[in-house]
């Protein structure tokens, strides 16, 4: 750990400030922004190890985000158990989810498992509207106001705000650790080519399945967070295709297959989001349409997404540096 | 070593494969020629595990494969250098090396055979750093076949070995192939280029319309006069 933040300074000193941020910021409008950046940096960086590592594209990943978020209400709900257990019963369904899709998918080539994510996601979400007797349908989970640790409801956003960043951190931690492990490797050898993968004798689909572990168990966790924090949702917000090429797009514009891709790309869709929404109240659909310029160009111009841009920036820095001392000692000497 | 009894392959209604039969010998170089469509490819992808066979049978040393999974059939001792090398671009030499090592076996022997492919090919520990997409052609396949060396093989299968090289590179690859058939490893070579694979090769096997057209020693071989018109032009 040590050795990573001694590699890292700027990190460390985001860190510290990420600790600070609720003790200068109180607008709840602002809280409120970094908790959903937080969340969406959380949801990014699970599909990233699926979809960024190894190159299978889901657009379903409300799935496991939904699933996560009725499994702890409900238990809570009916059975008045605690969010605490609800978030490994959460974890549970989803990986469950993600197995059932992912086992017969993943041993086919080509677009299956982005069309069976999308759905599943749809199947679940019209079974979430219909089964009124346990879901409550379109009236959706309202989940009771008792603040207190064991409910994982809080009066103050900042206590939120906390939760929400050491989920990011455990998310952070666990894509670090796919990134610099053999996980990590195998999975993207699959991305670049899974045929020359697999004639490695990569298994293929044991890797695709830990991915798929590993991303759904997250996203189901960080949609219980999202239940416990908006305290009430419905099949429609929580199972949207939007939300799911959302997340997508985070991971996408930040740097897919990177550590901090999806930090950065929430980094700047969140809060543009936000911004966007509350500046154009009354022109609907604006924020959109600027939006979806936004995106485009950040596509269009760097198509690997920020992260791989960023990591340049430095390089060339000490390149042109270093350029500089050559010819200053060429002066001297001359 | 490997041999391939009756096999047929089909891809959706389309035959490849029409009851193929060959056998490739321990310590040899075995050269697999034919046209273009001839069924080199769906040959070498039904020992491999990738194409799965709807008749017949495949046995590597006395045991069945062809119903295993490609990755079974390495822990096995077989491996492809697949046509047109397929590296990982954007990993570097080093990287690639490590990918190939990813069986039981081949962990256990790391360190050995990448000394072993560095001593064959030393342009690839000079560059090992260097991402693979950025090196020549000639650069990359020593680089494929060094990635399937990692692997500690018994059976090296290379399919189309010359795709796209200069040929005085094609003769120091094939000079490192019979440097690795002599350190006991048994190579399963697929060419277009029949002069050149048979003057390196023990035995070879002739391919035409997914059937076996002719087989036997390769020096033979090239004074077939079947052989000479069909692909030597002579």
């Amino acid at each position: 750990m040590m050795h990573i933040i001694k590699k890292n300074k700027f990190l460390l000193l985001l860190g510290i400030v990420a600790l600070l941020l609720p003790l200068f910021v109180h607008s709840k409008f602002h809280l409120n922004t970094l908790i959903l950046l937080l969340l969406f940096a959380t949801i990014a960086g699970a599909w990233n190890i699926l979809g960024g590592y190894g190159g299978q594209l889901s657009l379903g990943h409300t799935i496991f985000f939904g699933l996560g978020a009725y499994t702890s209400s409900l238990l809570y709900l009916n059975y008045g158990t605690s969010p605490w257990i609800g978030l490994i019963a959460a974890a549970a369904i989803s990986i469950a989810a993600g197995i059932f899709i992912g086992w017969p998918t993943f041993r086919l080539k080509g677009p299956y498992f982005t069309l069976a994510t999308i759905a599943f996601a749809e199947v679940i979400r019209l079974l979430c509207l219909y089964w009124r007797d346990l879901t409550k349908g379109s009236m959706g989970i309202n989940i009771r106001f008792e603040p207190g640790l064991s409910n994982l409801i809080f009066r103050e956003y900042s206590s939120y705000y906390y939760f929400a960043l050491v989920l990011f951190l455990i998310s952070l931690a666990i894509v670090y650790w796919v990134d610099r492990t053999r996980v990590g490797y195998y999975l993207k050898a699959i991305r670049e080519d899974e045929d020359s993968a697999e004639t490695l004798g990569i298994n293929v689909t044991k890797y695709k399945m830990i991915a798929m572990v590993i991303s759904a168990g997250l996203t189901g966790v960080a949609g219980v967070l999202y239940a416990q924090f908006m305290l009430f949702f419905e099949p429609e917000s929580v199972f949207n295709l939007n939300f799911s090429i959302e997340i997508a797009l985070i991971a996408i514009v930040g740097g897919m297959g990177t550590v901090y891709g999806p930090l950065l790309g929430a980094a700047i869709i969140v809060p543009l989001n936000e911004i966007l929404r509350s500046s154009f109240p009354a022109l609907s659909g604006m924020n959109y349409f600027i939006y979806g310029i936004v995106l485009v160009l950040i596509v269009s111009f760097m198509p690997n997404g920020l992260m791989p841009v960023l990591k340049r920036i430095p390089k060339k820095f000490k390149s042109r540096k270093k350029v500089q001392v050559s010819g200053s000692r060429k002066k001297t000497a001359s | 070593m490997l041999k391939l009894d009756n096999i047929n392959l089909f891809y959706g209604e389309i035959q490849a494969l029409w009851n193929l039969s060959m056998e490739i010998k321990e310590g040899q170089i075995a050269a697999l020629l034919g046209a273009n469509a001839a069924g080199k490819s769906s040959t070498i992808n039904a020992i491999s595990g990738l194409e799965k066979i709807s008749g017949g049978k495949i046995t590597f040393l006395g045991k069945e494969i062809h119903k295993m999974d490609p990755h079974e059939i390495v822990e096995e001792g077989i491996i492809q250098v697949p046509e047109g090398r397929k590296l990982f671009n954007y990993m570097s030499i080093q990287e690639n090396l490590e990918l190939g090592a990813y069986s039981k076996r081949a962990k256990k022997d790391f360190k050995k055979n990448l000394r072993m492919v560095f001593d064959l090919f030393p342009i690839l520990e000079e560059r090992k750093n260097q991402f693979a997409g950025e090196m020549s052609g000639g650069q990359q396949q020593m680089c494929a076949i060094a990635r399937g060396l990692m692997s500690s093989p018994k059976l090296l299968i290379i399919d189309e070995l010359s795709l796209g090289l200069a040929p005085i590179l094609v003769q120091k690859l094939l000079k490192a192939l019979v440097d690795i058939k002599n350190s006991g490893i048994t190579i399963l070579l697929v060419e277009q280029n029949v002069k050149q694979s048979l003057a390196i090769s023990d035995e070879a096997c002739v391919l035409e319309n997914g059937r076996l057209a002719l087989s036997g020693k390769a020096d033979e071989l090239l004074n077939n006069p079947h052989l000479k018109k069909a692909y030597l032009g002579m």
